[in-house]
């Protein structure tokens, strides 16, 4: 059995969802009752596997909510992912991915330091943040597509937003070694952490948002905000392709420029129709095909049987585990989202 | 609101005169919950011993709870105690004359264990070192009690079920006007309402889940009053 952890993207996204699965006792609610409320399993999940194979899985609402970050209630957000994760595990879920910003509240907040949620006993090897896949996601969909923009990988400029985080550093190791010649972007704001990471990955340059952004081919975006932000697509290079990898999305608005193309990044399709209502209320466009690379990994590592904890800890994304889990992604019938 | 991060000071006028009330609380909560399952064991003549002994760990719990009070130099508010616990208390007694078991279960087995486990569980990490361990012992015993009113009324899920639902709508409301009734005092010990909240939801949710209720009724039952 494997589970995933998610989240919604707002407060009013949370009431608009509740509305329409039925639950007027959440509809109507603000920001406190969200604080208050519990995680709850809200779908029974079934996956087939091109192989043939089926799981079995469960989606479990967190309640948590990304203004809880921002309006600075951190406890109320803690309790939401340990207690979501107690719950996955109460419910003999074996491989849970902790979806969005779930797995960073966990690193942000040092939530290893507690393992008894109650009388639960946290065991961490039954959950993985899904980071490889993702990161193996988000590249596969620079390599498909930006040749198709006449965008030449080999002496591209890409910028990584959010290069120091567990999805970027996994992101930016890959293209280095992959395409020795690329400019490296790397942003983020803490200075020293990219300093390091650049002196790490031997290779990349330093440069603030704004500078770095008319010099990039390529931008992905794997940042962590609770809201998006917004850019002007006539400052950009042309063609330029964005991957937007943030959950909720790091850009605020929708771009409409023709030398400007965007992406949803970390997004795959699997191949066969998946039995589940809960991506319809995500607001995907394919909602039976399409989903998070993360969630995708804790139904990977149930296909394979690899009931581990497979991505944990931040920067720990290697090059040989990024390809262990994309081959399976393959096997599986997985393909990273192309338009 | 905005999280606090407060330091304690468990000697304190202000400290101390919030933990009379919940104090007083916790130690009427104990003899209440003493005192219904001697009655529990009336209306369940097969579980007796069980029962009893459920009481007496109870009357063990309220004796561990003065022995914190004395240990901050605190004397309980017991009438304060009494009169928060009225509503419950008179639903209780008002279902023992009529021969109710289920709805006795879900007031003292259910609602109150719960009430009790995420009272305890919250105050556990914000609780004066004397006290911390004393309430450790004690939770790890209602989940015990939790345990035994959810196989009871699992055993009996299809007989049970809408007389659960009517019981549930009849107290549940009294749980969140008592937590309200606390905020201020809890707060001045730690203690978040909007964790106790979400403690006794999951407690509570989970033992309604075991007994046979699906994932919606859940939702719909545990939401009941919570926003009024
Ligand atoms: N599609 C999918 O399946 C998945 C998507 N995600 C999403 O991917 C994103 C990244 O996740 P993850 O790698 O785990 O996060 P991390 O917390 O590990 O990394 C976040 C990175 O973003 C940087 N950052 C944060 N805020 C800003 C800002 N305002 N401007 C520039 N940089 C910023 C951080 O550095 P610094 O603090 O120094 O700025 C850090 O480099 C999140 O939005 C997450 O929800 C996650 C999992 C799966
Ligand atoms: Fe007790
Ligand atoms: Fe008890």
């Amino acid at each position: 059995m494997f589970g995933l952890i998610g989240h919604l993207t707002n407060l009013e996204h949370a009431q608009s969802i509740a509305d329409e699965l039925g639950y007027p006792e959440y509809a109507e609610q603000g920001l406190d009752f969200w604080c208050m409320a519990p995680p709850q399993i809200v779908d029974e999940i079934k996956v087939r596997s091109i192989t043939g194979q089926v799981i079995e899985g469960r989606y479990v609402e967190s309640c948590f909510l990304p203004e809880m970050l921002s309006q600075n209630r951190f406890k109320a957000a803690t309790r939401k992912v340990v207690n979501a994760m107690a719950h996955a595990q109460k419910y003999d879920i074996d491989i849970t991915a902790l979806g969005g910003f779930t797995s960073i509240i966990f690193e942000n907040f040092n939530l290893d330091q507690i393992r008894d949620i109650r009388n639960v006993s946290l065991d961490f090897s039954r959950f993985t943040t899904g980071n490889t896949h993702t990161a193996y996601v988000i590249t596969r969909q620079i390599e498909l597509v930006a040749p198709k923009l006449g965008i030449d990988l080999e002496r591209a400029s890409i910028l990584v937003c959010g290069a120091t985080g567990d999805i970027g550093s996994g992101v930016c190791r890959w293209l280095a070694h992959r395409f020795p010649q690329v400019d490296l972007i790397l942003v983020a704001r803490n200075q020293q952490r990219l300093q390091e990471f650049q002196q790490e990955l031997g290779t990349g340059r330093v440069l603030p948002l704004a500078t770095g952004l008319p010099l990039a081919d390529v931008i992905v975006w794997v940042a962590s905000m609770p809201k998006g932000m917004e850019i002007n697509p006539v400052e950009l290079k042309h063609p330029c392709l964005i991957i937007d990898g943030g959950y909720p999305k790091n850009l605020g608005t929708q771009i409409q420029h023709p030398g400007v193309r965007v992406l949803n990044g970390g997004i795959v399709e699997h191949s066969l129709d998946i039995d589940w209502k809960i991506m319809k209320l995500l607001n995907y466009d394919v909602p039976k095909r399409q989903l998070f690379a993360c969630f995708a990994e804790a139904m990977l590592l149930e296909f394979e049987g690899w009931h581990t904890n497979f991505s944990w800890g931040r920067n720990q994304i290697s090059l040989e585990k990024m390809a262990q889990i994309g081959a399976a992604s393959v096997k599986h019938g997985f393909r990273p989202l192309l338009t | 609101m905005v999280d606090s991060v407060a330091t304690l000071d468990f000697q304190s006028d202000i400290y101390r005169d919030a933990y009379s009330r919940i104090n007083g609380i916790v130690i009427e909560g104990e003899q209440e919950a003493a005192d219904n399952y001697i009655q529990i064991a009336e209306l369940l003549a097969d579980r007796r011993e069980e029962l009893l002994s459920l009481s007496k760990m109870e009357s063990r719990h309220k004796k561990g709870f003065e022995a914190c009070g004395r240990n901050l130099r605190v004397t309980p508010d017991l009438p304060f105690a009494k009169e928060f616990f009225k509503g419950l208390h008179d639903n209780f007694q008002k279902a023992f004359a009529v021969g109710d078991v289920v709805t006795c279960l879900l007031i003292q087995a259910l609602i109150i264990e719960a009430f009790a486990i995420s009272a305890y569980n919250i105050y556990i990490p914000v609780a004066d070192p004397f006290a911390r361990k004393i309430t450790e012992g004690v939770v790890k015993d209602e989940y015990l009690h939790l345990n035994f009113g959810q196989q009871w009324l699992k055993a009996h899920f299809v007989e049970v079920k809408d007389r659960l639902k009517q019981a549930n709508r009849e107290n549940l409301p009294l749980v969140w006007r008592m937590l309200n009734g606390v905020e201020q005092d809890a707060a001045q010990l730690g203690m978040e309402k909007a964790a106790m909240v979400e403690d006794f939801l999951i407690s509570y949710g989970d033992a309604l889940a075991d007994i046979g209720f699906t994932m919606r009724e859940v939702m719909q039952l545990t939401a009941m009053g919570l926003a009024a």
